[in-house]
């Protein structure tokens, strides 16, 4: 049987104003949760791309003992070359290193002049590929023989890592309940337009309307519902990134210094808003009709 | 057309509806289903709608049991059974007109066929000037009118009616009887379920009568009354009961009725 679009479109069109209201707040429901949704992917994101900004940064710092042989000097950079968590190193030489330490106290004239090049220990300087492998390597470095120190940025790694977790986990937590209470809302506006037009569906089924038939007109009108919330919840997700660019460019407030995303992250992250709008929509009018529709 | 056979439907707590009940209805008959409330007869036309299955025995509609449609098939089984309510259940934010068209409209129907259609059906049942009316306007014949349109404007093959006069007046109620009656005379069958004394008694059709599910009477030309007092009754020879005058000819709606079927369905190529 053809079901005339023109037929379903007016149906819908007729129960989305009959029962405005009731969709006014599902789609401000669906379009703040997934405001929040959205947001939440791009602070993620957001976090994401600090941290790995931030840790390639990292690196770990091999102080080999000055009156270290050439011997122990050849095994460490050896075992350097080996160690294949290393994506790259530097080696400072006494006087580079020298400088470099000269360059860190220059505030402390006095400390400089106790010290000179042949004193001074020369240093490996390491890139990793897995910032998180830095506590394991400092370990095996450390018990090198001719090794004086290693040094990295143990605390701060790790706090790193367990708050980029905490973070993802309070978000999806977030992003679920509010996604949970959205389609309990439109489940709850289309089961308002079942029992608005209860006499409607009646005489459609008398009549011998098919089942599908009768579904449709609700259907699209959850689905309106959800993309109506999605698009709102777009715009958002775009000002709310837009408003941090721009404290970032003019007031240089650092907070999100590495938040700005590129254009390619905000299109997946308003992809998946209008995707999860669409499916709340239809799944949330489909577990409707299936309890409320007795056709 | 219709055909019972050994139908029992009990419904939860052992509430028996219908019992063992084994009926032929013809095309083009007339029935009244009679019996006081609670004797079946309401469980009778759902059954025949398939709301609901019997736990026993078999229905047949039009030659296809209707046990063994599939869900899906259902709506199309209904398309082919008009049915009337005492309620009328009309939409009452719609107009007369748009009333009997939803019921061509909601099984995909088009425009054309919804116009002609609809037309032809609102001079039958005597509203055609009332086509731009809102139900609250109408009398409750002229709504009961409404809605034996709707049921019938898709040419539906039974048309089921159950106490379509239980709510009017007497003089109304004739109205409405002479409208089932022409209905009737265009071949489709019709089955009244009814408590109206007068209406069966004026009619002299087919009488069925259900008591406690059972049928205990089926008599071709009947009168209203229970078994037990109508073999008294006619013991004695006096079936006083008024009689219908004999309908004026209604071979012209035929003739349209018929003719428009194929002119309205089938729009000639190049018809807008």
């Amino acid at each position: 049987m053809a079901v005339s679009l023109e037929y379903v479109a007016r149906e819908t069109a007729t129960n989305l104003w009959r029962n405005r209201v009731m969709a006014v707040a599902a789609v401000l429901t669906v379009a703040v949760s997934l405001s929040l949704v959205g947001t939440a992917l791009l602070l993620r994101q957001a976090v994401k791309s600090q941290f790995v900004q931030w840790s390639n940064n990292v690196s770990l710092e091999v102080f080999v003992d000055a009156n270290a042989s050439t011997a122990q000097l050849a095994s460490v950079r050896s075992l350097i070359e080996r160690t294949p968590q290393i994506t790259k190193f530097t080696y400072l030489d006494h006087q580079q290193s020298y400088n470099w330490a000269k360059k860190l106290l220059a505030k402390a004239p006095t400390a400089i002049a106790a010290i000179t090049p042949a004193i001074t220990p020369t240093v490996f300087r390491l890139q990793l590929q897995d910032p998180s492998d830095a506590l394991a390597l400092s370990k095996t470095f450390k018990v090198v023989p001719g090794v004086y120190a290693v040094d990295y940025a143990a605390q701060s790694i790790r706090t790193m890592q367990h708050l980029e977790g905490a973070v993802q986990v309070i978000l999806v937590v977030i992003a679920l309940v509010l996604l949970l209470s959205s389609l309990v809302l439109i489940l709850n506006a289309i089961r308002m337009a079942i029992y608005a037009r209860r006499r409607e569906v009646g005489v459609m089924k008398l009549v011998g309307a098919t089942n599908w038939f009768i579904r449709i007109p609700f259907m699209l009108e959850g689905l309106i519902q959800g993309l109506l919330g999605a698009v709102v919840a777009v715009l958002v997700v775009l000002l709310a990134n837009f408003g941090v660019s721009y404290l970032h460019s003019h007031y240089n407030v650092q907070l999100f210094a590495q938040a700005v995303l590129n254009a390619r992250e905000l299109v997946f992250t308003d992809l998946i808003v209008v995707l999860l709008g669409a499916v709340i929509g239809i799944f949330g009018s489909f577990v409707a009709i299936r309890r409320f529709l007795d056709v | 057309m219709i055909r019972f056979e050994d139908v029992t439907k009990t419904y939860k707590g052992d509430v028996t509806a219908l019992r063992d009940i084994s009926l032929d209805i013809d095309k083009g008959e007339f029935v009244f289903l009679v019996g006081s409330s609670g004797s079946g007869k309401t469980t009778f036309l759902r059954l025949l709608l398939r709301e609901e299955m019997p736990d026993t025995g078999k229905i047949w509609v039009a030659g296809r049991e209707i046990g063994e449609l599939s869900p899906w098939q259902v709506p199309y089984l209904r398309r082919n059974l008009g049915c009337v309510f005492q309620d009328f259940r009309l939409l009452p934010n719609k107009t007369v007109f748009e009333n009997v068209a939803f019921a061509l409209e909601v099984i995909g129907r088009n425009k054309s066929i919804v116009k002609t259609q609809v037309g032809i059906v609102l001079d039958l049942v005597g509203l055609g000037e009332k086509a731009d009316r809102l139900p609250d306007e109408l009398s409750g014949g002229e709504q009961q009118r409404v809605a034996i349109g709707r049921a019938f404007v898709n040419r539906p093959l039974v048309l089921m009616a159950d106490e379509p006069t239980g709510n009017l007046d007497p003089a109304t109620s004739q109205g409405i009887m002479k409208l089932l009656d022409r209905i009737n005379r265009t071949g489709t069958t019709v089955v009244m379920a009814t408590h109206d004394v007068s209406m069966v008694n004026l009619m002299r059709r087919r009488v069925v009568e259900l008591d406690h599910g059972r049928i205990v009477r089926d008599q071709a030309r009947g009168v209203y009354g229970y078994a037990s007092e109508l073999s008294n009754t006619m013991s004695r020879g006096v079936p006083a009961v008024p009689v219908l005058d004999e309908p004026e000819s209604d071979e012209s709606f035929e003739v349209e009725s018929v003719a428009s079927r194929f002119t309205a369905e089938r729009p000639r190529r190049g018809d807008r």
